[in-house]
């Protein structure tokens, strides 16, 4: 047993060694190069690596308000335990969840239908294409104004229109209901990003070879099937880096959510961020924000390893092939 | 300097009036010594809206004067200033004293270099921690009289009285002292003070059935009225506000709470201790129940009041689709400058509305009648975390041109009242009485002013606790009960170092 052992490790060690030094004397080999980057290593190290080493570090401090930071107390895992154990914290993750997931679904397949219909030819299809551009495009602070007075609970337009045409009796409570408030900003949030998800798939349509989609029509297929046998596994690649940049965005999202309710009424919009947002700068609670803006670290790292592996995969194919 | 959120960046250039100023001095200085500066300019025993009157034209003040003996007028330094000036939300007579100010203030100290940002009322506190953990914050900072404690217990701010910069300190209300003060040592100059009033449109109480001459005397006589309106006419009676982590939300529901003989901590008791937390008592119970009952009972405020701050109330109350609301008597101007804005049938609305505004005193609750003791303070930042290091004659330049009896009344114009109570005796006091509509009636109101708890976590407290507390009870997240009991453990856990 420890023969084989032993003869199954010498080559397992020996390659790792010769890994090692291949990978020494490759930088070595590259020095230049990596002198190159070297600027930007350094800012990235500055404004990247700082900030989350930092952050980490607060997490284990506590942050009362008539203290200054330097003078923080150590308190190890508590805030990790405080977030975890917070009530807040399970209704916050549940909305976040909600928000994220309805947003990027809806924000995709609203931009997968309008891409197919842009791709093909008709009249108007640039102005077309250009109209349904605009939310991306307009600042997302000046569309959350745009949308809080379309939704006023007393005076919105969207409200006085229900009304006039006799579908509700009286404005509807878009916002200052804890029931609708957290739909209603998905609606604002999927208008903002689905014209994001409609350019990446546009660009993918490009790649679908026209001749695979004309064969299958003469082979008699449905429009379906040309859909889901041809062009879907085409745009695989191009939808699961969409799909995971609107995650990643979304999880992140915090200007529509905070200009338009500011995490309310009663933390019913409340998402990670904005959460994070009021614990550091509205509470002071420096030392639990950053337990909590850790905790949302690692999500984001774990989404993030998703998104470089379906980045990398044709890469890896071909490095294995 | 006049948009918000500008920089002013002021010329360095030495040009006149340092050899007048140095001349007339020590003129002024001496009869200012006399007559003003060790003696109280006024006497708060007598406060009345017939004494304010009485004094008010009666003195006249040199500001360059004075300042100079302070600082020399020729000194040359750099001065860096951070406060919430005018917003787009404010009268436009606000932006043109603002303007004369600085060009006042460039006139008199023309070699300090100065660069005043005017930061949103919302934004200056977070901004302020920002920068300050940085070592990146401005030499003199004026927050709402909420902020300076947290900043104060912290070690960010200086020492600094008002005899530092040439004032006696018997020439600013004890209250706002007291929010200037941290374990006792003085952090700062009051520079303004004020009181809210209640403002009412008489032509809908009319409509409603009311006494269109006589605002509701009682806190249950606003609830009773709000529903007259709403039933009768189908508008909102009152101007409620609850948005979450806003200054609006206490200003206008303390008085509430304290008038039905609650409180956060013991903070409207003649001697507050800060110890005893009172969100769960009776009183403040009675009053969350009230709030409950306009807005979910009767519906008799506006729905969107968790959303709201004042700004928003703005819009119904000059289209004649809110009754009554809480504010300042900068109210009033407003009202006048969205009328002149209004066309066609709008400005019919407007006009009739500006006509039939009222103001009255804040209603009385069952303990007692109560208004948030408001107003801003300036204060010095500590040299280690002002960014380009600090000049300490430039800021007390600075601070006696702001707090002098002239600037300290003419700044407060519209919005508040000098915190320098010799401003009370300027000609500009008397102009203001003469020209601003209700400023008496705001400024009867002095006397029941209640401050905020002077202590770190107020702030905490006030912005985010109390809000929160509304809008669970609101929304019915809560029972009212839970949601005063819920608020109460808040405060509590925060005071003992917890979340």
């Amino acid at each position: 047993m420890s023969i084989a052992t032993g003869r199954a490790a010498g080559p397992s060690t020996s390659q790792a060694a010769s890994r090692a030094s291949g990978i020494l004397g490759r930088v070595i080999a590259h020095r230049t190069d990596y002198l190159y980057v070297l600027p930007a290593l350094i800012v990235m190290l500055v404004v990247i690596a700082f900030p989350i080493y930092y952050t980490i570090e607060l997490s284990f401090f506590r942050t009362p308000p008539n203290l200054q930071m330097r003078d923080k107390i150590w308190t190890g895992l508590d805030n990790y335990v405080t977030v975890l154990r917070s009530p807040v914290f399970h209704e916050v993750t549940i909305n976040t969840i909600i928000w994220t997931v309805a947003s990027t679904l809806v924000a995709f397949l609203l931009g997968l239908g309008a891409a197919l219909s842009l791709h093909r030819e008709f009249v108007g299809r640039g102005v077309m294409r250009a109209l349904l551009l605009i939310p991306y495009v307009v600042s997302a602070v000046a569309a959350s104004y745009v949308w809080k007075w379309l939704y006023h609970s007393d005076f919105g337009v969207i409200g006085a229109i229900a009304v006039q045409l006799g579908l509700t009796s009286e404005p509807i409570n878009f916002l200052d209901n804890r029931q609708t408030v957290l739909a209603s900003l998905i609606v604002v949030n999927i208008w903002k990003e689905f014209s994001f998800a409609m350019v990446m798939l546009m660009a993918g349509l490009q790649t679908v070879p026209e001749q695979l989609l004309r064969a299958a029509q003469v082979d008699g297929a449905s429009a379906w099937n040309r859909f889901w046998h041809v062009t879907f596994p085409h745009l695989r690649g191009v939808s699961m880096v969409t799909v995971l940049l609107l995650m990643v965005a979304n999880f992140n999202s915090f200007i529509i959510p905070f200009v338009m309710t500011g995490g309310g009424p009663a933390d019913a919009s409340h998402i990670w961020i904005t959460h994070i947002y009021q614990l550091a700068f509205g509470r002071q609670q420096w030392g639990v924000a950053s337990a909590y803006a850790v905790i949302l670290f690692i999500v984001m790292m774990t989404l993030g390893y998703f998104y470089v592996k379906a980045l990398t995969r044709g890469d890896e194919n071909r490095a294995g092939g | 300097m006049t948009n918000s959120q500008g920089r002013a960046p002021r010329p360095a250039r030495s040009t006149r009036r340092q050899a007048a100023g140095r001349a007339v001095a020590a003129l002024v200085i001496a009869s200012l010594l006399s007559s003003t500066a060790y003696a109280q300019s006024v006497d708060l025993s007598q406060w009345s809206p017939e004494y304010i009157r009485s004094i008010a034209g009666t003195e006249e003040f040199d500001t360059a004067g004075h300042c100079a003996s302070v600082v020399p007028l020729d000194y040359e330094g750099r001065l860096t200033y951070w406060w919430t000036g005018p917003t787009e939300a404010s009268p436009q007579i606000e932006h043109q004293i603002n303007e004369e100010f600085w060009a006042a203030w460039a006139e008199t100290y023309p070699n300090i270099e100065t660069d005043a940002q005017n930061i949103d009322y919302n934004q200056l506190l977070d901004r302020l921690r920002t920068t300050l953990l940085g070592n990146a914050g401005p030499m003199v900072v004026r927050l709402q009289i909420l902020g300076g404690v947290e900043f104060a217990s912290k070690g960010y701010f200086q020492e600094l009285a008002p005899e530092d910069i040439g004032y006696p300190t018997a020439d600013f209300w004890p209250g706002a002292m007291k929010s200037v003060t941290w374990q006792g040592t003085t952090y700062g100059v009051p520079t303004n003070n004020e009181t809210m009033a209640l403002i009412w449109n008489a032509d809908i109480f009319e409509r409603a059935g009311l006494d269109p001459e006589s605002p509701p005397a009682t806190w249950d006589d606003l609830v009773a009225y709000s529903k007259q309106i709403h039933d009768e006419l189908g508008i909102s009676g009152y101007g409620l506000v609850a948005r979450q982590n806003a200054g609006n939300t206490p200003f206008r529901f303390m008085p509430q709470l304290w008038a039905y003989g609650g409180g956060a901590l013991d903070e409207a008791e003649e001697n507050p201790t800060y110890e005893t937390v009172q969100l769960n008592s009776e009183g403040a119970v009675a009053a969350l129940q009230a709030a409950y009952d306009m807005y979910v009972r009767d519906k008799s405020v506006p729905t969107s009041a968790l959303t709201n701050t004042q700004n928003e109330n703005q819009a119904p109350f000059i289209a004649g689709q809110l009754a009554m609301m809480i504010a300042h008597p900068s109210e009033y101007a407003k009202m006048v400058d969205l009328a002149g804005l209004a066309t066609g049938a709008d400005k019919e609305i407007a006009d009739t509305v500006v006509e039939n505004m009222r103001y009255g005193l804040i209603p009385e609750g069952p303990e007692r009648r109560a208004v948030v003791f408001g107003g801003s303070n300036m204060h010095f930042v500590q040299p280690d975390y002002v960014e380009g290091g600090f000049d300490e004659q430039a800021a007390k330049a600075f601070a006696c041109f702001w707090n002098s009896p002239e600037w300290s009344t003419k700044l407060a114009w519209t919005g508040s009242n000098p915190g320098n109570l010799a401003g009370f005796k300027t000609q500009w006091m008397k102009e203001r009485l003469d020209t601003i509509k209700f400023l008496d009636v705001t400024t009867s109101m002095l006397p029941s002013g209640i401050p905020f708890p002077v202590i770190p976590e107020a702030t905490e407290i006030m912005n985010i606790i109390v809000p929160d507390m509304l809008q669970n009870a609101l929304t019915e997240r809560m029972s009212v009960e839970e949601a005063a009991a819920d608020a109460a453990a808040k405060v509590e856990s925060l005071l003992g170092g917890g979340l």
